[in-house]
């Protein structure tokens, strides 16, 4: 071995005043940290023998050391001169090396940690390239590999584990998925055309209205749906206010298939559509509100049970919900109903969306719509958002319908007032 | 032990020149067949608006017939088990149930906050019993003063046991002996070929504001992963086939305590001492799990759920040395199943919250303790923080491992205990390594442990010396 490696380190220790470790120099020079060892020995060893400018050194001993009858292994880094006193008390040497060498004389050996740290961690990524030891096992993962998820949680240890809250959580949320995505049973089916009987003058067009919304059901209630399954302490609740809204998705689903029918109708009126699906899926986001609404509902109705004897339709309670929520609608409703019949015309409404953000609060929000507006719609209306009404709205022509709405104009604001005072209560000390 | 493998046969090796022809030596680290079994301390749901009564019932319940077996295995088959309700006065019996020490010196919320009239906080105490506290068992319905032979400063609330004894006509009971449910069955360990070494290292420290303890630790690290030494220590570091780190890796000073209560707009720039802390630790652990195999669990400072089970570090904290599959981070009570051998440890929350609330000073006892009442934390959840479990309680153990371990100890003690069925189970207090600048090395073939202490020169070198032989 030529010995050049002599020259380099004179440098590094004189020139450079280094403290230059064996870690250090196999680094540097890329050689096994046991060949930097011998280099430092070697060299350490060359100069004595020249007796130039003193150098000093620490060496690394380790071996089995024996202290109150305790044994132990124990690795000391010592000075030079120590190492005859430390290998004395050793009973046993399993190694002594020279660890550095320095021209000054170290006072503390914490230095010697910081002379290592930059080379360290300018090598972090092969730190133990030329280190004795190889592990076969420690191969960094491809990034592929760490995309891939750890190990998914068993799902029969959790629930063993922290009790039945989730089991009923995670069925319910499949069940109501299940009836959302996938489930177009004949009863759905021929309430849809009950629909349909309804306006029958202009069905197409209702038909096609209603089809575009359809196709954005599932969306929408995998919205719904991750939503619900934030709260899974709220199961119950949750599941029994799922079964009325499902009732009401329902026909939309179901006439998924006559959407392929009606599409050369639905090219024409791509334009008055959008806007339109836009307002239905608003006023889909409503109906689901309801279910919030309705345990919100408990609590509004029991100080003012005078309000609610005024309501003259009991059996839907839905419907005193959406009349609660769309206030102006209605307002226009009946005024349009009364102007002109079978029009359509765009107006803005002013609607109130409620939900619930990410962090549960419940968030309403006053938003201008625009949307189009016929008379027809007016009709299917009511008759989806209730289907229980269906057979008495049916039958009677508009006008019945138009005395619904007024009622259920003022029972809303009946509603409203009596909320506004109920807040009121509450911040009054009684 | 280590030391006798390491020991070069022909002399030192590197106190001589370096030779060209010579091929220099690398080992292969040793791997083992590894089973990590901390599903059970897994928490899924995490739902903190149960009571904490459920742990107790469901201890009761699940201990209740193993004490059952114990007690007829020490006074009889046909001894009288009898419930509380059912007891009569003046009759031998034996009763099962679950203990609870009333203390006042007990820190209570409840305490401080009722008391408005200004008083000075209560210091921490080292110790919170005295001389006025009362033992008391309960089972499901019912509880009775217990008295007689049974050590009230040794016991803590929440153990489970069988007491042997008769009520007398002031309502006491008077306790003629007791018994614990004893060590659980044991499956056998295999036997091994050769020596192979699972290092125990706990209390890192790192944040610490004193950097002396650096050193020792890069000494540690170069030494598993085969810097240091001669060839014979290499060749046996080669046998340390697992590292693991229990606990406290940071240090209690990244802990600002201040940042909860100050102004936001003051502590904005501010970067929690935890996250230099912890950069760090990445880049120590990197050099470990690029040559074996680390273990992770995580301790009373550091930055995961404060209760028991404390959950693995997140793996987004260590971007350096978690593409490496050789990095596992596990919760804090860790079960596994290394080469046939089961682990089985805390950091050491668990024993030092009953040195605290009972008479035992010794890590080493107080580990034996919790063996032999067979719960890993019988304090939790009465003042160790712990989930509300509530269908099982997850720290009773139900197989008895090989290793039994703890960490965050003043100083490094093992023990080599004998089941009455004959399990062997070594017991270790694994040292702070930031104060002891110790790890220990348990060598899976023999069951033996041997510490391993790292030391270097200070200014005042005399006193290193000491401060490690202390």
């Amino acid at each position: 071995m030529d010995e050049l490696y002599l020259d380099n380190i004179d440098e590094y220790v004189h020139d450079h005043n280094k403290i230059v470790t064996y870690k250090w120099l196999s680094v540097t020079l890329g050689v096994h940290v046991n060949t930097a060892k011998q280099m430092l020995y070697h060299y350490l060893d060359h100069k004595r023998k020249e007796s130039s400018a003193p150098l000093h050194a620490t060496y690394l001993v380790s071996g089995r050391f024996e202290d109150n009858g305790q044994t132990s292994h124990r690795v000391s880094l010592v000075r030079e001169d120590q190492v005859e006193d430390v290998k004395s008390k050793m009973s046993l040497i399993a190694s002594v090396h020279v660890y550095s060498v320095q021209k000054a004389l170290l006072k503390d050996s914490s230095t010697l940690y910081s002379v290592d740290y930059d080379a360290v961690k300018d090598n972090l990524k092969n730190c133990s390239r030329y280190s004795a030891i190889r592990c076969a096992s420690a191969v960094p993962m491809s990034s592929v590999e760490m995309q891939r998820p750890p190990s998914p949680e068993p799902e029969s240890k959790k629930s063993s584990m922290n009790g039945e809250a989730q089991k009923p959580s995670t069925k319910s949320q499949k069940g109501i998925m299940g009836m959302f995505a996938n489930k177009p049973t004949s009863k759905t089916q021929d309430s849809s055309k009950e629909i349909k009987l309804g306006p029958k003058d202009d069905t197409p067009e209702a038909d096609a209205t209603k089809s575009k919304p359809a196709g954005k059901a599932n969306p929408m209630s995998n919205f719904f749906g991750t939503q619900l399954s934030k709260k899974p302490d709220k199961t119950i609740k949750v599941e029994e206010a799922a079964q009325s809204p499902t009732a009401e998705q329902k026909p939309q689903t179901s006439s998924q298939p006559e959407e392929k029918q009606e599409a050369a109708v639905e090219t024409q009126k791509d334009t008055k559509k959008d806007s339109r699906s836009k307002t239905k899926r608003i006023q889909d986001s409503d109906s689901e509100e309801e279910k919030m609404e309705k345990k919100k509902r408990r609590r509004i109705k029991k100080p003012e049970p005078d309000s609610s004897d005024e309501d003259v339709i009991p059996d839907s309670p839905q419907q005193v919900e959406t009349s609660l929520k769309k206030t102006a609608k209605t307002v226009s409703y009946s005024q349009q109903v009364h102007s002109e019949i079978k029009t359509r015309k765009r107006r803005r409404v002013l609607k109130h969306h409620t939900f619930q953000d990410e962090e549960g609060c419940i968030v309403t929000e006053k938003v201008y719509e625009s949307e189009s507006y016929s008379e027809t719609e007016d009709d299917a209306q009511p008759t989806k958002q209730a289907p229980k009404d269906v057979g008495a709205a049916k039958l009677p022509a508009s006008q019945k319908d138009d005395e619904k709405k007024s009622q259920k104009k003022a029972s809303a604001n009946a509603n409203k007032g009596s909320k506004q005072a109920s807040i009121m209560g509450f911040f009054q000390k009684k | 032990m280590f030391s006798h493998l390491s020991v070069q046969k022909e002399g030192s090796s590197l106190l001589c020149r370096p030779t060209s022809e010579e091929q220099e030596p690398v080992f292969d680290r040793e791997s083992l067949a590894y089973t990590p079994c901390t599903d059970r301390y897994k928490v899924g749901e995490r739902s903190f608006s149960r009571q904490y009564a459920h742990i107790y019932a469901a201890r009761l319940m699940q201990m209740r017939p193993l004490l059952t077996k114990a007690a007829q295995q020490m006074w009889g088959s046909d001894v009288v088990i009898s419930k509380l309700c059912d007891l009569q006065t003046g009759v031998q019996c034996c009763i099962v149930g679950t203990l609870f020490k009333r203390m006042d010196l007990q820190p209570s919320i409840l305490k401080e906050i009722s008391e408005e009239h200004n008083l000075l906080p209560q210091p921490a105490r080292a110790k919170y019993i005295s001389e006025a506290d009362e033992l008391i068992l309960e089972d499901e319905l019912q509880r009775i003063k217990l008295e007689g032979k049974i050590d009230r400063d040794k016991c803590v609330t929440g153990s489970v046991i069988a007491i042997y004894g008769t009520e007398r006509n002031d309502g006491k009971f008077t306790v003629e002996d007791f018994c614990t449910a004893d060590l659980p069955m044991q499956t056998p360990r295999p036997s091994l070929s050769s020596d192979r070494f699972v290092l125990l290292a706990s209390g890192l420290g790192l944040g610490s504001s004193s950097a002396d303890s650096m050193l020792g630790l890069q000494l540690l690290i170069d030494m598993v992963t085969g810097q240091l030494g001669d060839q014979g220590e290499q060749r046996s570091a080669a046998t340390i086939a697992r590292v693991l780190l229990a606990g406290n890796l940071l240090s209690q000073n990244t802990q600002d305590k201040d940042a909860s209560t100050k102004a936001k707009y003051l502590t904005k720039k501010t970067q929690a001492g935890s996250v230099d802390a912890i950069r760090l630790l990445d880049e120590l652990l990197l050099q470990l799990v690029a040559s074996v195999s680390v273990d992770v669990m995580p301790g009373q400072y550091d930055p995961t759920n404060y209760t028991l089970p404390q959950q693995p570090l997140h793996r987004c904290m260590f971007p350096l040395s978690s593409v490496y599959p050789t990095l596992h981070l596990t919760s804090n009570p860790y079960q596994a199943n290394i080469d046939g051998v089961r682990f089985l440890g805390t950091s050491g929350q668990n024993v030092c919250d009953i040195q605290k609330y009972s008479s035992r000073d010794s890590h080493l006892e107080i580990l034996e303790e919790t063996l032999r009442l067979r719960h890993l934390a019988p304090t939790a959840p009465d003042t160790l923080g712990c989930y509300p479990f509530y269908q099982k309680d997850p720290f009773i153990l139900e197989e008895c491992p090989h290793v039994y371990f703890s960490g965050n100890a003043p100083a490094y003690e093992s023990k080599l205990i004998t089941g009455p069925d004959g399990q062997e189970v070594l017991l270790v207090t694994v040292p702070d390594f930031n104060s002891t600048q110790t790890v220990c090395l348990v060598n899976l073939r023999t069951l033996q442990c041997e510490p391993v202490t790292f030391s270097a020169f200070t200014a005042d070198d005399e006193d290193s010396e000491m401060n490690i032989s202390h």
